[in-house]
């Protein structure tokens, strides 16, 4: 018997979430940097799903498949579900708020590294 | 109606409503936005304070449900007093910034929408009751600050908002983490359930968990060193939104802490460590900023990290009565007072510190600064005094010392950076004038001022020192500052008159030994403040600051508690500090005045939190009960007290502050201000009194004492300024009387009292006489003057008699005082510091005669043959302080009989050593053969002396004793070389490294600003779930 | 030596992850307020999708907050590109015509991406979906738009309105439920009308219906605010 799923998607999530930290850390690029961020948003987005699967259950939707007398039996965690829908929509937001900033960055300097706005330091 | 107005939820339908019209407004009209934008912005503030003040009136807390459903199925919020506490002030405040920041925020309405959604938000984060509802405010509150950034227009800005959004969103990403999987082992998100299920909050997921959100909150509030991202935005970023961020999102983030502490009960030391570790060094590297906001920005870390500090410590010692005035006090001191500050950095519009100069900014300007520094640096009267003074002790009785130190040390830094700014800020004539701020401009850091007093007075209730008395002072002051417009002589007359009337009443009831210092101090400091009748001119603020210096003064001698005596000494030294600044050339040596003050307060606060663990009250009538464990609070208190009279090795800001400040200050600092660190000591005395261990200890500031008047004297006699050897000279008189108290005996008490009162009068005299020659020649150089017998012949008369009088010959009062210290020392055996004494008199002796010499006699110079005598204002003063010195040396029974009366029923019994009754010392009060011993020992000596300078002139012919002063000075060179200021140079440069050294981390890269906050959030992680089980073996 | 710390950093990570993974297990049973919002949410919402029901009515205070996130993202973008609208003459490269597959593809596509993605918002409370998802995939049928016609011009006057009118609208109904039902956000202003029904669950249909408005309208703006 392999890994259960949801520990499969949480393992998954992580590595996404090192990867993508990796990419913060690492790149020169700020456009790369904010990939990096995104990737490690998606990755915890992913981990919180997992966390809220149950063994065998199926989407806390009540129809034919999921009659409601079983839902309590079979359903998964409704609630990480919809911490995620509102988290992936404020990630995006910040996304969007990172590109922003990055044009501007890149108008006023014309580049993307971001060794080269150190303007302010000690 | 109303009262479903005034309903907390509406903070929100207000905020959000607001929001989303704001764009359908433009489209009906330009103006629109701005009307709706302040009619919700005051809503809020409104509502939030009708809510507190129902709160406070005993209402219940307010429970929000929202979809109608209870918690955990839906969201709840809350508003309780904590909250509303928070929340109003914050909305005040941004109701403030928004004033402040309108010229820029009207441009686009996109800007007011993100300012009310982000204060909305940050009402968010204090109500919520939901966990994750907690993550949305955060991110509301985030994503406005982010867009808020884009008011910025530099590119430093647009740099210093990336860094701030990496940071961040990093932060709040763990955050998210920590919330879902915390539900994972709790199963539910509502922060009240959670609590109740703290125990399921274990295990590899529960503990990462923990750590993630705790990780979240801590590094959103900047933990050094992992705060450059929050540095370079609070430098770079418009100072509007700067002291938004500073104080608003802090405020939100600091509180969502608050609320959550529960959580983390077992961390409470590991949190109190990162605020102790960002308090220390966020203050350390302030030192080194030459940008403005930079350095507020370093100073509103710090004062975050302070405020986490006290909640943690407070939490886990159970105190959690003390957290209202202490969380509350420093949290609405920082509020306003470091908004305050951003808001007039923006109104300067000069970035760099070095570009300040304030002093054509006009008085109401140069008032507002001054007070909201004083506020943030944590001085009275403002509500960060009281909190400190509750942490301090609170922790004292905890025996957490080591806190004391860090709380202490960094104030002391802050204060350090924050003064030194505001020398660079009034420093006179260089560089432009910093502009004009316009009246409404100043308007929000005024309120800010207004508010903060306001707090204080609440604070100073809170505190158990509501005394009208104690507040006298600054209500004197400010009714003084209300009729500054009349001419100069009339508001130094009204000041007297002021002085005088409040002081008499506060002095009514003041008995024994405070009585006496009381009766003393207040009629000389009278007499000298006359004095300042000689100049017309305008002097802006100096009435002010006497009347609140004098009445300081009585009101610590009237103090019964440590924190009331502790208050006045604070406002003691913050009246002369200001004072010494109004001399221009006094503002140099202002930041040393400052801080050896401060550093002296600080022992002084430590003592007493000390003394208060030991007796258990702040009564100080307590102290001569309390037995040897007090011996500790007896060195700190002593030690402090010290620091302020300038005892040698911390005597390096005394000179310079007394010969730099004003001609009649001077006077008043040497002979009535010094007196006040003198009865310091004395207080710290009666804690000595029980304990053998105290008694040793008493035996070493004796030492002390003897060897500062030694040297001293030998300074006094190096130096070419008049002012600056009356300075030494104060110092050595000082140092006998510091050896009196420290006698710890019936007649070394008797003897320093009467010494202070001869010293003062002496004192008075002879820096009046000084102010009168600089008056009328304009010079301050000892052999630059001469002759002036001849024109100024009364101030001649009267400073013969106080010179005489010092010197200790007969007949005057300084014979007699000097006769009862020797033969105190007899009794007690110390034969070592009567040596030195006999030594001290001599060079006391020769330095006097200088004195004398080089200013009335010897040849007159040529253009000082037209001089006339001084002005009547300053010769008035003199004689009566003659007529004082003659009453004391002829009828000495009139101080010593109350001084004994004072002395005896309290301490005689109490004593360890009994000392010789008064009938005793009046026996021995025949001045024949005494006279005949000292004066001709010390006569002798100066006789020695003029032979050695006749052999080593030898080939030359012989001089005047000009002469005789140059050939002895050189020799004395060598060994005076001011070890002590160099090694309080190395000292500042010593710091000054640290804070480069530790500003180094920050090195504007965002990358690496990121890897300080993973690697941040991977120690926390260390010691909350490595390390114990590391331990646990 | 940035590489070795970053290395060193995400390999600690790592090892905390790896604790994480370690440490869990999956659950057997939801958790006792899952099985209560498995229970209340059709019984007493009347929506079948409890994901939505939780969102839009238990959590609505969350939705109405994450509503405002994207709403002040949509603002702040505008205004942080609005500076740079012009691009400076001759320094752009002249965009390259969008190829033939994206151009046809866009033409069958388009229809069906709106048409679903208004499907997914008005069944949110009966069916996977609801307004974010639907609003997504209309948004991202706006991509497909611009992308195939970059000569389009959306009317920003009118998006702007929109969300606002979506916002403002989205706060009443939420105000209607303190005077209506039992609180702020309540969905049982209306009646709550048979299970499984297209017109049921209360107000949830309404406000999915204009959370996907919203949400289509913002982030076509702030897409459309990244194409110039």
């Amino acid at each position: 018997m392999g890994l259960p799923i949801s520990h499969l998607l949480l393992v998954t999530g992580l590595v996404l979430a090192l990867i993508g930290m990796w990419g913060v850390l690492v790149h020169r690029n700020i456009l790369r940097i904010i990939i990096g961020f995104s990737l490690f948003g998606t990755g915890m987005h992913i981990v919180i799903v997992a966390t809220g699967y149950v063994t065998n259950g199926t989407a806390p939707i009540i129809d034919q498949a999921l009659p409601i007398g079983e839902a309590a039996a079979r359903a998964v965690d409704p609630v990480p579900s919809a911490l995620v829908v509102t988290a992936i929509v404020i990630g995006f937001s910040v996304t969007a708020i990172m590109l922003s900033f990055a044009i501007r960055l890149y108008e006023a300097r014309k580049t993307l590294s971001i060794d080269a706005f150190t303007d302010s330091k000690w | 109606m109303v009262e479903s107005f005034l309903q907390p939820l509406n903070i929100f339908l207000l905020g959000l409503g607001g929001g989303f019209l704001i764009p359908l407004l433009y489209r009906l009209s330009k103006r629109l936005p701005a009307v709706a934008f302040w009619t919700a912005l005051a809503g809020i503030a409104i509502i939030s304070g009708a809510c507190l003040w129902r709160l406070l009136g005993g209402a219940d807390a307010f429970e929000i449900e929202t979809a109608g459903t209870a918690p955990p199925l839906a969201i709840s919020l809350r508003l309780g007093p904590a909250e509303g506490f928070f929340a109003f002030w914050v909305n005040l405040a941004a109701l403030f910034g928004a004033w402040h920041l309108w010229h820029r925020l009207r441009d686009s309405y996109t800007f007011l929408l993100l300012y009310l959604i982000l204060v909305m938000g940050i009402n968010g984060m204090i109500m919520t009751r939901d966990l994750f509802n907690l993550f949305v405010f955060l991110e509301i509150v985030s994503i406005a600050t982010y867009g808020l950034f884009g008011l910025g227009q530099t590119r430093a800005a647009m740099a210093g908002a990336f860094k701030y959004i990496m940071a961040t969103v990093l932060a709040s990403s763990f955050f998210l983490l920590g919330a879902a999987m915390l539900y994972h082992v709790t199963g539910t998100l509502s922060i009240d359930e959670m609590i109740a299920r703290r125990d399921l909050i274990a295990g590899p997921i529960g503990t990462t968990a923990l750590v993630l959100v705790l990780a979240c909150l801590v590094i959103e509030l900047k933990p050094f060193p992992a705060n450059g991202w929050g540095l370079d935005v609070y430098e770079t970023a418009p100072a509007g939104v700067a002291a938004l961020v500073s104080v608003g999102v802090s405020a939100g983030v600091f509180f969502a802490l608050l609320k959550l502490m529960p959580l983390f009960a077992p961390q409470l030391t590991l949190i109190a460590v990162s605020a102790a570790v960002t308090f220390l060094f966020s203050n350390l590297v302030g030192l080194r900023q030459s940008n403005v906001q930079r350095m507020l920005g370093c100073s509103s870390i710090a004062q975050m990290a302070l405020l986490v500090l006290a909640l943690s410590l407070l939490m886990r010692h159970g105190e959690d009565d003390a957290l209202p005035l202490v969380v509350g006090g420093l949290f609405f001191n920082h509020l306003f007072a470091k908004a305050g500050l951003f808001w007039l950095a923006g109104a300067v519009r000069r970035r760099r510190i070095g570009g300040w100069n304030i002093l054509s900014a006009g008085a109401p300007f140069i008032f507002v600064f001054c007070s909201l520094l004083v506020a943030i640096a944590g001085l009275p009267p403002f509500p960060g005094f009281w909190a400190k003074w509750e942490l301090v002790l609170r922790l004292a009785e905890h025996g957490g010392y080591a806190w004391i130190a860090v709380v202490l040390l960094g104030s002391l830094l802050e204060a350090a950076y924050l003064f030194q700014w505001f020398g660079r800020a009034v420093k006179p004539g260089r560089g432009e004038p910093a502009g004009r701020v316009p009246r409404w401009g100043l308007f929000p850091a005024a309120a800010c001022v207004a508010l903060l007093a306001i707090g204080g007075m609440v604070a100073s209730r809170a505190a158990g020192a509501a005394s009208v008395w104690l507040h006298a002072p600054l209500v004197a002051g400010a009714a003084l500052l209300v009729i500054e417009g009349l001419p100069g002589r009339a508001r130094c007359l009204s000041m007297l008159l002021v002085v005088f009337a409040a002081g008499t009443w506060m002095a009514q009831g003041i008995g024994g030994i405070n009585g006496l210092f009381a009766a003393l101090l207040l009629s000389g400091g009278l007499v000298i403040a006359a004095a300042g009748l000689y100049r017309g001119d305008a002097r802006p603020g100096y009435h002010p600051l006497m009347a609140v210096l004098l009445l300081s003064i009585v009101a610590l001698l009237r103090a019964s508690t440590s924190l009331e005596f502790f208050f006045a000494w604070e406002l003691v030294t913050l009246a002369s500090a200001f004072m010494l600044a109004l001399s221009p050339a006094a503002r140099g040596v202002l930041l040393q005045f400052l801080l050896f003050s401060l550093a002296s307060a600080f022992l002084i606060l430590a003592g007493f939190a000390i003394a208060r663990a030991v007796t258990g009250t702040t009564d100080l009538a307590a102290f001569l009960a309390a037995g040897p464990a007090a011996a500790p609070a007896f060195v700190l208190i002593a030690l402090g007290c010290m620091v302020k009279i300038g005892v040698i090795g911390a005597h390096v800001w005394l000179p310079a502050s007394y010969a730099k400040a004003d001609d009649d200050f001077s006077a008043m600092l040497s002979a009535v201000v010094g007196k006040v660190a003198v009865f310091g000591l004395f207080m710290a005395a009666y804690l000595a009194t029980r304990s053998n261990a105290g008694l040793e200890l008493a035996r070493v500031v004796g030492w002390i004492g003897i060897l500062t008047t030694v040297i001293a004297a030998l300074l006094a006699l190096q130096q070419a300024d008049m002012k600056r050897m009356l300075a030494y000279s104060s110092l050595s008189q000082t140092g006998y009387i510091v050896t009196a108290v420290a006698l710890m005996s019936h007649l070394g008490w008797v003897t320093a009292l009467y010494l202070v009162a001869n010293h003062l009068m002496v004192k008075g005299i002879l820096f009046l006489a000084a102010a009168a020659i600089i008056e009328r020649t304009g010079l301050r150089r000892l052999d630059a003057c001469g002759g002036l017998v001849g024109r100024m012949p009364l101030t001649f008369a009267v400073a013969i008699v106080a010179l005489v009088s010092m010197s200790g010959l007969p007949p005057l009062a300084g014979f007699g005082g000097k006769w009862l210290l020797l033969s105190a020392m007899v009794d007690r055996g110390w034969y070592g510091p009567l040596a030195l004494g006999v030594l001290a008199t001599l060079v006391g002796l020769l330095y006097m005669l200088r004195f004398g010499h080089a200013l009335f006699l010897g040849p007159l110079k040529p253009e000082h043959a037209e001089l006339r005598e001084a002005p009547a204002a300053l010769l008035v003063p003199q004689f009566v302080l003659v007529a004082g010195i003659l009453l004391l040396s002829f009828f000495p029974k009139l101080l010593m009989d109350p001084v004994s009366a004072a002395i005896d029923p309290q301490f005689a019994s109490t004593l360890v050593w009994q000392g010789m009754s008064l009938e005793l010392i009046y026996a021995y009060w025949n001045p024949a053969r005494a006279m005949a011993g000292a004066v001709g020992l010390a006569l002798l000596g100066a006789g020695v002396l003029w032979v050695i300078y006749r052999i080593g002139r030898w080939p030359s012919r012989a001089g005047g004793p000009t002469r005789f002063f140059r050939y002895y000075r050189p020799l004395l060179a060598p060994m005076l070389a001011s070890h002590a200021e160099r090694f309080w140079e190395a000292v500042s440069v010593a710091v000054g490294g640290a804070a480069g050294a530790a500003r180094r981390v920050y090195t504007g890269n965002g990358q690496t600003y990121a890897l300080q906050v993973l690697a941040y959030v991977l120690v926390l992680y260390f010691f909350v779930a490595v390390f114990p089980m590391i331990r646990g073996g | 030596m940035t590489r070795v710390w970053a290395a060193v950093i995400v390999i600690l990570f790592g090892v905390v992850f790896a604790g994480l993974a370690l440490g869990y297990s999956e659950r057997t049973a939801p958790s006792d307020l899952a099985l209560r919002y498995l229970e209340q949410v059709p019984a007493d919402l009347g929506a079948a999708n409890v994901v939505t029901g939780i969102l839009i009515t238990y959590r609505g205070f969350d939705t109405l907050g994450e509503v405002a996130v994207l709403f002040m993202v949509a603002a702040s973008v505008g205004m942080l590109l609005s500076g740079s609208a012009s691009p400076a003459a001759g320094s752009v490269r002249p965009a390259r015509p969008p190829s033939e597959l994206v151009v046809n593809g866009a033409e069958v596509v388009l229809p069906i991406a709106f048409l679903f993605g208004a499907y997914v918002i008005v069944n949110g409370h009966l069916s996977a979906g609801g307004g974010f998802q639907g609003g997504a995939v209309v948004a991202s049928g706006v991509v497909l738009l611009v992308l195939a016609r970059p000569a389009v011009v959306l009317h920003h006057g009118f998006l702007s309105v929109t969300e606002s009118l979506a916002g403002v609208l989205y706060v009443t109904l939420g105000i209607l439920g303190l005077f209506l039902a039992g609180g702020f956000l309540d969905s049982h202003i209306l009646p709550r009308g048979a299970f499984g029904a297209f017109v049921s669950a209360g107000a949830i249909p309404l406000i999915s219906a204009l959370l996907g408005i919203k949400v289509a309208a913002e982030l076509s703006v702030i897409i459309d605010r990244f194409r110039n």
